[in-house]
């Protein structure tokens, strides 16, 4: 893959694979193996947002833990350029080894509710991490905190209470500011606001786009909701059945996709206007079962463009445009439609 | 069914009283109040709504969670659970029998009319179709018993049309299927069988809470599709419950918008969209990310959250988040859901003055 400036990418991730193995009987023996992961690649750039989409299931979220290694990956390598300017393999290394620039990887995670500790207050909840990393002072965790409380914009006093006091924004902003506490440079965030109210969610992309301003940081923003995806993320990189199908720069993606599992999600898409219905592909059939995936590419039995080599070739991610990959035997010869507001009729906004 | 012929969509016009002569509606709420009765006080989960559905459409229902949009629904089939109870307000149906209509909020909650309407007449999908089964019996049992309790046919004639039903609703294979158990199935296919299972009365009303939202979007978009194509098949009305305002754009004839247990705003989908009168519309319209968006662009935002339901605002229940608020209206009187146009209602004071008298808290 190449990139488009010449710097070494934040992250960098090759051929990844993570299986479970698939038990059955009493003895609980090994009958197979459930490819959540199934080889991907690609590569994140300092200060972009690539954000990770696909259907439940599909291995986003294993992917953003093995990453962050909560998970060791059966394969592949995860490269991560540290602060100190050298590239680590995290999937390589022991896991004492990662000490050092484990806290330069923080996650962000979906469910406010459940992510915070009910017994913990906001003060201790956001300055745990900065005592294990060694800031015994209780004044300077104190001032730490008020800052981070500031930069999410949350009021200070806020501090000796508990989550239960807080709304669900409210708690994703506190989640929010403990990731933030070390300083990391790289934010994985695994559906952020998929749990919020709607009037609530727009708050929280908005403060993402401003951190990520103020701070630099650099995003992995997993989603399934296309339309988040659309506001936050520079590049995209569509998942399938623990594959990565296509990636490409956001607005090309959603113009112009080359992948017809791609095209098909950005169709089913519901748009918020009644003047844009039945516009839509339906997809026939189920998403593939990870542990029994078809033959040949894993998308054919749902593909209109399926063709016998589809049925027994599994295809590669290709760059067919610069910055552009796809896996798919016909990504050149066939045309696709995106979702344009032109297009489509709308009055861009 | 003479409704579904003369009722026409709203995107062509009609005249207002032919619409209303010809399309008396099916179901008509009316102010209805259901509160629940806790420790900790009362919580206001329906606090005065009111709409009507009419013969062969589609009312969406939307509003973030906690609005009571779910007890709305309940209350409708009288399946509210305690402490909840329905304290005023009619629900008036029209029974298929043609007599007059009755309110279902004065029948007996346990009381035959009610078990006869409930499942037979009005039928209800869930969101979560794993825990509307049980985990004991085939599917097939479960719609076998749901046919049986409401109409006298036996038992192979039953199974007979529970695979008709299995095919209709798009389940490959379905005499096979009819065998297995809830948990044997995909997330789709289980609301797929809640479908089937619903309709396995010829309802005249589908009330559908949050059909999807526990779906992926192709999926979901499969899903809406057998909804529309049922009904047009079968012309029965439908109440689409969401918090999704893409699957009320695309499912809806008519639309409520409810906010902490008020309907804030009524009219036709198109309206609601392209037209929208109340503060709370606007400002949720605008903040909803759009597939259509500029990448990395800042969406206007609803300031602060939805009230926790016993700090519930005096006045307007959105007056704290509202960018119009006028001080020692808004926060002291409540307003009261009224017509803004021909076909368009809103609760907001920028339409219609106070009553004398405050409210009393
Ligand atoms: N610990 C585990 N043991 C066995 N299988 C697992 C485990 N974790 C995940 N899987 C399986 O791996 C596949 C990918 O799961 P993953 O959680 O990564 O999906 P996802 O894309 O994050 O989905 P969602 O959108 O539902 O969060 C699924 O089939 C899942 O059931
Ligand atoms: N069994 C119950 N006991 C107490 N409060 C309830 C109960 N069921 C619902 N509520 C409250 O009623 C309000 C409306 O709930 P609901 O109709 O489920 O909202 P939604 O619009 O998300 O479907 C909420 O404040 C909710 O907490
Ligand atoms: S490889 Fe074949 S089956 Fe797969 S997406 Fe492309 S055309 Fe469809
Ligand atoms: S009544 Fe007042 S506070 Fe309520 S929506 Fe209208 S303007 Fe806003
Ligand atoms: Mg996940
Ligand atoms: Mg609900």
């Amino acid at each position: 893959m190449k990139r488009a400036d010449g710097g070494a990418p934040l992250l960098e991730v090759r051929n990844l694979q993570r299986f479970f193995p698939i038990r059955k009987g009493l003895l609980r023996r090994v009958v197979g193996q459930l490819r959540a992961v199934d080889d991907i690649s690609f590569h994140i750039n300092r200060g972009e947002t690539l954000a990770l989409v696909g259907e439940s299931g599909c291995g986003k979220t294993t992917t953003a833990r093995c990453i962050l290694r909560a998970l060791k990956p059966t394969a592949g390598e995860v490269l991560f350029q540290t602060g100190a300017g050298d590239v680590v393999d995290t999937a390589a290394l022991p896991k004492r080894a990662l000490q050092p620039f484990r806290h330069q990887m923080q996650m962000i995670f979906q469910d406010p509710f459940s992510s915070l500790n009910p017994r913990m207050t906001v003060f201790d909840i956001i300055a745990e991490p900065l005592l294990a990393s060694g800031i015994k002072s209780r004044d300077q965790r104190r001032q730490r905190v008020e800052n981070l409380l500031e930069l999410v914009r949350l009021r200070p006093e806020f501090m000796q209470r508990y989550p239960h006091a807080f709304s669900g924004g409210q708690r994703q902003r506190i989640g929010i500011a403990r990731a933030l506490a070390l300083n990391p440079s790289l934010v994985v965030a695994d559906e952020p606001v998929s749990a919020l109210d709607v009037s609530v969610q727009a708050q929280i992309l908005n403060l993402m786009l401003d951190l990520q301003d103020e701070l630099g940081l650099t995003y992995l923003f997993v989603a399934h909701d296309l339309s988040v995806v659309k506001h936050i993320s520079d590049r995209v990189a569509v998942m399938y059945v623990g594959k990565i199908v296509e990636i490409a720069e956001t607005n090309r993606l959603f113009k112009a996709p080359k992948h017809p599992y791609t095209e098909a999600l950005l169709s089913a898409a519901p748009k918020p206007d009644p003047r844009l219905r039945s516009q839509r592909i339906v997809l026939q059939g189920e998403v593939a079962d990870p542990a029994q995936p078809p033959a040949g590419c894993y998308f054919h039995p749902r593909c209109a463009h399926a063709i016998d080599r589809c049925r027994s070739e599994t295809p590669k991610l290709e760059e067919i445009q610069p910055g552009h990959v796809v896996a798919c035997h016909r990504a050149r010869e066939i045309t696709l439609k995106g979702v344009d507001a032109q297009a489509n009729g709308k009055p861009s906004a | 069914m003479a409704g579904g012929m003369l009722c026409r969509p709203y995107n062509r016009p009609v005249k207002g009283e032919m619409y209303a002569m010809n399309c008396a509606p099916i179901l008509s709420v009316n102010n209805l109040k259901t509160y629940f009765f806790t420790d900790e006080g009362a919580v206001r989960a329906v606090d005065g709504a009111s709409f009507a559905v009419h013969p062969g459409k589609t009312l969406g229902i939307v509003g973030e969670s906690g609005c009571g949009k779910s007890v709305t629904a309940l209350s409708i089939l009288r399946i509210v659970d305690d402490p909840g109870r329905i304290v005023e307000g009619e629900i008036m149906f029209r029974r298929a029998d043609g007599g007059e209509p009755v309110d279902l909020a004065k029948l007996d909650a346990k009381g035959g009319e009610i078990r006869a309407i409930r499942g037979g007449e009005i039928a209800l999908v869930f969101q979560e179709p794993m825990t509307s089964f049980s985990p004991h019996y085939t599917i097939g049992n479960q719609i076998v018993e749901t046919i049986q309790l409401h109409q006298d046919v036996g038992k192979a004639e039953a199974r007979t049309r529970t695979i008709e039903l299995l095919r209709m609703v798009g389940i490959p294979r379905p005499e096979r299927r009819i065998d297995e158990y809830p948990f044997e199935l995909s997330g789709g296919l289980r609301q797929r069988v809640m479908i089937a299972m619903a309709l396995s009365c010829n309802p005249r009303i589908l009330i559908a809470d949050e059909p999807t939202t526990a779906l992926d979007v192709t999926t979901q978009a499969q899903i809406l599709d057998l909804l529309r194509e049922i009904q047009e098949r079968t012309q029965m009305s439908v109440i689409i419950i969401t918090h999704d305002m893409g699957v009320i754009a695309e499912m809806a004839d008519d639309v409520i918008v409810m906010y902490l247990g008020r309907v804030v705003e009524s009219g036709p989908v198109d309206e609601i969209f392209h037209r929208p009168q109340h503060p709370y519309t606007q400002a949720l319209l605008r903040s909803i990310p759009s597939i259509f968006a500029e990448p990395r662009t800042k969406l206007p935002t609803i300031a602060g959250s939805i009230p926790h339901p016993h700090n519930r605002p005096a006045g307007c229940p959105f007056h704290p988040r509202c960018a119009d608020f006028m001080p020692g209206k808004c926060d002291r009187h409540e307003p009261q859901l009224r017509p803004v146009s021909a076909s368009q209602m809103a609760s907001c004071f920028l339409y219609h003055e106070p009553a004398e008298a405050p409210q009393q808290s």
